[in-house]
Order: C-alpha cells, then structure tokens, then sequence
C-alpha cells in the first residue's frame, strides 16, 4: 500500500521545542517569525509517501515471550529529500537557524505521519487476520539491516525512488522504518511506538509504560505508581498529593522543587534556570518537568507551603514589618478556648492563596480561635485563571473536593470535632472562589464578557453544602452564608472588606485596596462606590520573583545597603530562604537609592546578569533583572488602577479621607518605601492604614450583626465596577506608572 | 565602548544586521581586519561558545549568533585575503561513507568558523580516501569525521587505516564525532580526539593545532 496524500500541519511548539526553544526564551518570538516565515516554502518542499507490505522475518530473532508469525507488516515513512537539502543549503549559506528549523520540521512532520498511517496498518492487518503484538524500530528493537528487508518488501526503490546503503541507512535521510510483528489475535493491535524505549523524553505524545516512584517527606513514605508520559506533578496532583504549583506548570516559577535521591532524572533547561550545579548534581529538579523514566525514590520539600503565614485581622496592629509569623505545621494556635455552652459561629475567608477561619462567640462577638491553611487548590496554579482553566477541563468537583476539605478539617479543629454547637457560619471570597466552592460552571468567568454564575448572597445549610463529607450524625445541621460580590472580578472578599471598615455608613470617600493576586480596589461612600480589579500578579506575595518565597520563616523582609553591600532581616531571624513581598519592595527602593537600578527600571551591569546578592542562607538569595521587571508591572498596575478610579470617582487627592491596605501583603509594608517606588501617591502617605484580612473581619461581624447581609446587599447595589482593561486612561497610567 | 567591543556584543546577541553595519564601518576607518575578525567576531564566539559550555545560553542563542558572525564575515573575508590574514588552522571535514546525517557535522563546521578555521566541508557520504586527498590538497591541520549509525563508525576507522597506510598519520590532527562515538571508540581506532559536542569539538581543535604548532 502507499499513501502520499497526507493533511499535516506542521506543530510550531515542538519543532521550536525541539532545537531548545522555549516560551520564555528571549528568542521565541523572533524565531516564531523565522518559522513561519519558512512554512510555505517548507510545506512546498515536503514530498511524503508511505509505504506498507507483509514481509518475512523468521531470519530475525524477536524478543518476545509469546507466539507471533514468521509474517510481519513493514512501514516506510520518508518526506523526500527537499526539507534535508534546504537544510544544508541554508547551513552553507550561513543561515544556521532556519538551517535547524528545516530540520526540526522535517522530524515532526515525519512524526506526525507516524500517527497518520496508524488506522491504515491496522486496517491491513485486519484484513489478513492479523492482530499485532508490538513495534519494532531499528536500531534499538532489531538489527538495523532490516530495513533493507523492508525496503524491497516494499518495492520502496521503484514506488517512490528510495535509495539504501550499504549501512542500511536510507537515502534520503528523512525516512524511517517501522516492523509490525503479528498474531493471530486480531482482537489486539499493539502498534504503538513503544514510548519507553523512545530517547524522546520530553515528546508530548510520550505514552504509558508505568513506573514506581517512592515518596519521601520527613515523616512519611509511600509508593506510588506513575506513567511515563506523564511529569512527576501531574501524577502527584492524580493522586491527591500536594505540591506546590504557581504557575500551574508551566515551568517558569520553581515552587515545585523536589529532589530525586535515587534513579535518573534528566536536566531540563528550566532546572538549570532554578538550580545551581551543585543542586542538580544532588538531584534538584521541578516536578512539573520531570517525567519519571525509571523507578526512582523521590523527597518531597514543600518548604514553602508548610510554612506559609497567612493573616488573620486578630493580628492587627501589632505593627508593620514586624516578623512573627504563624507556622502551619502548628495550625491551630492557642486561642484561650474553654467555654462551653455558649452560642458559636465561624467566619471564613477563602483566598486563592490561604484560608482563615474564625471560630467566633457570638455574645461577645469576639474570635476565641483561629485556624488557618494553605488553600490546596494551589495545586492547580496559584492564580485564579488557572483554576478556572482547570474547573473547566474537568476538575470542577476535585477542586470543590479539596476546599470542602480543607473547611471540613478547619470545622473540626476550631470545635473540636464535635463538642461545640456551631449556629451559623458566613463565608467570604473572591467571585471564582465561591464558584469553585459552589460548584458553579467557571465556563463563562473567563471569556469575555465575563459572567458570573451567581454573586448575590447564598444561604444554604452545611450538609447541603458539605455532603457526604459533613459528619451528619455528630452534629446538627446549621446554615452557611456566602457574602455577595460587585462582579466577577470584584467579589464578596471586597464586599465583606468594605463592610468590616463600614463603608456602607461613610460620609467621607476611602480607599480600600487589596493588594493580592488580583489587586481589587475600590473607592467611594456610602452614596456611591466604584470598584476595580487590575492584573498585579502574584509579586507582591513573593510569587514570580525569582527567588521569592511566601512570608514564611527565613523569608527576607528588609533590606538596606550599605556600599553595595545588602544587609537583611529575616522573618524569625532564620538563614535566609527566599525573599517576601515586604522584601521585594525593600529591595527595589534600596537598589533604587543606590542607583543600581535606574529610572527606567533596568539594572547596571553587573547586577544586570547575575542578579544582586541579598544573601548567603541555604543557597544564594539574589534579586534579579527579572524581578524588577515584575515588580514594575505590578505596582503600576495598582497604581495606574488606584489613580483611574480616583479620577473616575471625580475627587482628588485631598478630598480622599483613608486608604486602606488590605490582604496579608499590605499588612506588613512599609507604607514609606511602597510610596517610594511609586506603588502608592505619595501624596496620600499620611492617610495610607495597613488593614489585614478585612475579608475575615467583615465575616466575622456579619456573624453576629442582623443587618449585616443588609448592609452588604447595600454596598453592593451601589457599587459599580469600572472595567480598566479597556480603559484609556487607565492604559496611559499603566504605562506612566511603569517608571520609577 | 569600542567599535571591536560593539561588534562582539552585537554578535553575542544575534545582530546579524548590526554586525555587518559596524564590520563595515571598522573597516571604512581603516582599522586591521584582521583585529576586527581575532578581536570582534571570534571574540564573540568565543564567549557565546563558552556560555553554551556552562549551560547559559542555549542552541538558539548560539545559532544566531553564528549566524551574525558569518554575516561579518562575509564583508570581511575580501578584506582579509588581501592583508593575508592565516586562519587559526585549516580543517576538512565530512559524514563518513554509508552515513547521510548531516545535521551534526554542519553545527561542528558552523563552531569551527567561528573557532577561525578555515573550512572544507566534504558532505555526508565521504570515501576514506576523499578525507586524504582533500587534506593533501588544502595543506589542511585537521580531519574530522562524524557518523551516527554502528553501521558507518567502521568507516572512521578505514580513513585511519589509509592515513598510515600512505605514511600520513601524524601529518593530521583527527578528531571524531557522532551519536554512537565515545572516547574508547575514539581510542580504538587511533584518532586523535573524541568530543562530544560541537562547541567542545571548536574548542579542542584549536587546542590541538596550537599544541601541535608549539
């Protein structure tokens, strides 16, 4: 049989991919041009052909257990010779890259075709009964020389031209050769390319073969089976085991680090951008780029998370910059809990990032405990979008799961399984949180014009909710409220927020702004109230930051320099893990005085390259090019936001009374150094108050307030949302801003 | 920033059309090309080529890289002819008989200009004894050979075997190459070096010309 009519497009991502090109090379876009500026041309010089015929085998010895025929399929692939010659026409003229790229092309073009002649092979085989047992490649499976029994099983020389050599290498080189060994059970057709025994280790079409990987961490240790084609994250994130994941995968933040102990695990370009030699040759690698090949033993860390504080408003005030910080590994701190009898409540504020409830009395309507946790939906990306990507392909009740469980165990710790009757509880949260926890559709969250399912108050009860993971026979049911949010981008977090600081009854107009992920802002009274949400990123939270890390114990959260040298504090005065959000401000105001970054932002040599040296902990804790940039895009993304709702709202400077910082950021900044690198108007410092989890407290006095849910809807209704992504002003500030 | 140290800054960041405006240029001012080639060009691909070694910069970064270089040197080369520049050492090289892979030995050929040899490339498919004679002819320091397949490594061997055969052997330098090449194999036939890369294989063949010429 030959086939010549092939519809092939050829794949950009792996044919960039595989000559090392990745996403966030600074090279990728001018390559992409180089590609497609090639396409027409390459497509014009690709001349497939296939070629399948029985043949016989019984000289070879194959390796495997079972009965097959002595018969076996042979298949030829070849694109012709124009992409090969293009290939080295262009490397003499000089032109080594597109001399790759033409290269590169005629492989995954000669892959795709692979998967293209597959139903046809089955097809045959199927017609003379065959079933097949596997597929051998030479030189790895059989002697190379078989393909010169299939290039005359196929006649190949006289239907399309095809040469051999003496080495059995075909002629032109883009050409390959496939031995189907059959049975006669035709119920089976194992035609695959055997994925394992490929050296094509990153191929997004690697397949199956399974692997055991041993987990370790410091207390535990399990076995746990993973696929090949799979990277060791995936089939972490499969069997419900945490691991840290901010940018959903992608490679590019290096939360993820595990260390292999035993067994081989390749170094990927992004591993070299995370580790030092040192680190890889002790088996450092990014989860989400290792594709278990073999059985290995692999330590989990997850530093990071273990350690992650996350702010409660029972810690207000007790001063910016300071360093206590709430080690997880506790979870429960010691609330002086003894009463009994009386009426309880529980607030909850679920963030992307962390979650925090209250248990509170509701006579006094004070927190008696508290309990805190890492959000484990984190697994599936630390931003909301990536949660939203995940909602929609398929982890809609996994991530409602893995919340619900989390609020679950928090439910049982603050009561003590089961001793205490709890009344109500009243949660509150970012519009995609309360759709993940409700197990709303996030299908419409993403895509223009960006719908909700529902923000309006939810009343439900616990073991509506809870399901079959409320423990229905040990407590009463009691009823949950979810605070009502703005818009999709503007939720009940922010609504709660301004009720804890009583907008709903301001004379004066305030300022509230969150600075999280999501950087909601908004600006008003209790007349009117206008409300925004600007891309600020994960930066001021250590996220995107090289070496950034949550505010966790060892985290740097000052810096000052002293010729050019950084002196630092550390959060619990620990050896220094990574630099916070605090720090990262630190470090651009710092570097910013001593002139080592400029006005625009762009570091001088040699910092420029390597980064500047913050520290010597565990490893080196540098600040880099890299990071400046983000923490420009971040702040004037606030700032730009902060200035355009200003205007919009029609005041100026003068007329604002406060702004308030909320989120666990704004809580430890040094309200100084934000104003110095233009985070916040200087104008303003005086007025600026750091507010903490304002989520948090306004559920906990919608606990006990009956006009809470009133005074909500209230906000609510006049409250209107400006959409800055295509505001023009908004864009000339964001640009402006940009600047120191 | 010199105009030589601009070139080699350039080239290091792929400026292929900066190169040939500033190689033009250092040439209009009457500087030596023969500076501009040792001290912009092949500086440039000198650090790149280290870079590349240590893991900082990646195959992409390399290849444009070459390819600005070989813009310069193309308004260069003229220059250079007539001030009688002698290049770092002269090398022939080919895929071996039986082998058409080429993709390997044009990114040795690509390091090695950049390394300021001078090149005669053979292609893919090359008799034994096509090596020798280009060798003889071109007055060449180095043969290099690439194979990929077990096949055709034998083929390294022959080209050996015909080099002391007409009493030739230690006139050349001979380094090899390929997927399936190590350094025992290397040994065992009697080259001269293994490398296992194409920056390495640059790297080593200047070495070795110069050890030789010492």
């Amino acid at each position: 049989m030959k086939i010549t009519e092939f519809h092939i497009e050829l794949s950009k991502e792996n044919v960039l991919a595989a000559i090392d090109v990745s996403r966030d090379s600074d090279l990728y876009e001018e390559i992409e041009y180089e590609f497609e500026e090639m396409l027409p041309q390459a497509y014009e010089k690709i001349q497939p052909a296939a070629l399948l015929a029985f043949g016989d085998i019984s000289d070879y010895e194959i390796d495997h257990n079972g009965e097959y025929e002595t018969t076996a399929l042979f298949g030829i692939n070849s694109v012709g010779r124009g992409l090969s010659e293009w290939s080295t026409q262009l490397f003499a003229e000089g032109d080594y890259l597109k001399g790759m790229l033409a290269d590169a092309m005629a492989d995954n073009y000669l892959f795709q075709m692979d998967q293209a002649v597959q139903d046809a092979v089955v097809e045959m085989c199927r017609e003379k009964g065959y079933g097949i047992v596997r597929r051998l490649e030479a030189p790895q499976d059989i002697p190379i020389s078989i393909q010169k029994r299939a290039f005359d099983a196929t006649d190949a020389a006289q239907e399309i031209g095809l040469g051999i050599k003496e080495s059995f290498m075909y002629d032109p080189v883009k050409t390959v050769c496939q031995v189907y060994v059959l049975d006669r059970n035709i119920s089976r057709f194992h035609n695959e390319h055997d994925c394992s025994k490929c050296d094509n280790l990153t191929c997004r079409f690697r397949k199956i073969p399974k692997v055991s990987v041993t987990l370790k961490s410091e207390a535990q240790e399990y076995k746990i089976t993973a696929e090949k084609g799979k990277t060791l994250m995936q089939t972490l994130q499969e069997k419900h085991i945490f691991i840290s994941a901010v940018c959903a995968g992608r490679g590019v933040c290096g939360k993820c680090r595990v260390r292999v102990l035993e067994g081989n695990a390749l170094i990927t370009e992004a591993d070299r951008k995370f580790f030092c030699e040192e680190e890889l040759r002790e088996g450092f690698r990014l989860a989400c780029r290792l594709y278990p090949q073999e059985d290995m033993i692999i330590e989990l860390e997850n530093r990071e998370d273990e350690g992650f504080s996350v702010i409660t408003d029972q810690e207000e005030g007790t001063a910016s910059g300071e360093t206590d910080s709430r080690d997880l590994s506790e979870q429960k701190t010691s609330g002086q809990k003894s009463l009994h009898g009386a009426a309880y409540g529980i607030a909850v504020d679920i963030g992307t990032t962390t979650i925090a409830m209250q248990l509170v009395d509701l006579e006094s309507a004070e927190a008696v405990d508290i309990y805190t946790a890492i959000n484990r939906q984190r697994s599936y990306g630390a931003d909301v979008i990536s949660r939203i990507e995940a909602s929609n392909t398929g982890a809609k009740q996994e991530l409602q799961q893995l919340i619900l469980q989390e609020l679950q165990d928090g439910i049982c710790s603050l009561t003590d399984r089961k001793n205490i009757a709890l009344q109500r509880m009243v949660i509150a949260g970012n519009t995609t949180m309360i759709h993940l926890l409700m197990r709303y559709s996030c299908e419409t969250l993403g895509v223009y014009p960006f719908t909700p399912v529902n923000i309006e108050t939810v009343h439900t009860t616990y073991q509506e909710l809870f399901g079959k993971l409320s423990d229905r026979t040990l407590r009463d049911d009691f009823p949950i409220t979810v605070c009502p949010g703005i818009s999709t981008y503007v939720g009940g977090d922010i609504t709660a927020g301004m009720y804890a600081l009583g907008f709903e009854q301001l004379e004066k107009t305030c300022v509230l702004i969150d600075l999280g992920t999501n950087g909601e802002m908004v600006i008003g009274n209790k007349e009117r109230i206008l409300a925004a949400s600007t891309a600020a990123g994960p930066a001021f939270e250590g996220g995107n930051i090289i070496c950034g890390t949550g505010s966790i114990p060892g985290a740097i959260c000052s810096v000052e320099l002293n010729d050019g040298d950084a002196r630092v504090a550390t959060i619990n005065d620990r050896p220094a893990v990574g630099i916070c959000g605090t720090g990262v401000i630190d470090a651009v105001s710092e570097l910013m005085r001593a002139e080592i970054i400029d006005e625009t932002g762009l570091m001088e040599e040699p910092y420029f390259k390597d980064g500047f040296l913050l520290a010597r902990g565990e490893r080196e804790i540098r600040f880099f090019q890299k990071d400046v940039r983000e923490i420009q895009l971040a702040k004037s993304a606030v700032r730009a936001g902060l200035e355009t709702l200003i205007s919009r709202y029609g005041v100026s400077y003068e007329e604002i009374d406060r702004i308030y910082i909320a989120g666990g950021f704004g809580y430890k900044m040094d309200v100084h150094k934000a104003v110095g690198i233009g985070l916040l108007p200087a104008e303003c410092e005086e007025k600026i108050t750091a507010v903490g989890n304002t989520s948090l407290k306004g559920a906990r006095k919608s606990l006990t307030e009956s006009s809470a849910f009133s005074a909500m809807q209230h906000l609510k209704d006049h409250a209107e949302e400006v959409s800055l992504s295509d505001d023009k002003l908004f864009q000339t500030l964001y640009m402006e801003h940009m600047f120191f | 920033m010199g105009l030589i140290q601009e070139i080699s800054e350039y080239l290091q960041k792929g400026r292929a059309k900066n190169v040939k405006a500033l190689v033009q240029q250092a040439l209009d001012e009457n500087m030596d090309p023969k500076e501009i080639l040792n001290d912009g060009l092949l500086a440039g691909m000198m650090v790149i080529g280290t870079k590349f070694k240590n893991n900082e910069v990646f195959v992409p970064e390399v290849l444009v890289a070459a390819r600005a270089m070989n813009a310069g040197l193309a308004i260069l080369e003229p220059k250079l002819v007539e001030v009688g520049n002698e290049p770092v050492g002269k090398a022939v090289i080919g895929t071996v008989k039986g082998d058409l892979h080429d993709i390997g030995k044009n990114l040795v050929v690509m390091m090695l200009k950049g390394a300021g040899f001078e090149i005669h490339d053979l292609g893919v498919d090359v008799e034994p004894a096509v090596y020798v004679e280009k060798a003889e002819e071109v007055g060449a320091d180095i043969i290099c050979m690439s194979a990929l397949l077990t096949t055709t490594m034998p083929n390294m061997q022959n080209c050996i075997d015909l080099l002391k055969e007409k009493n030739l052997r230690d006139k050349y330098i001979v380094m090899v190459g390929g997927a399936p090449v190590n350094d025992s194999f290397a040994q065992q036939i009697g080259a001269d070096y293994y490398t296992p890369d194409a920056a390495t294989a640059a790297e080593t063949a200047k070495e070795a010309v110069l050890k030789k010429r010492a």
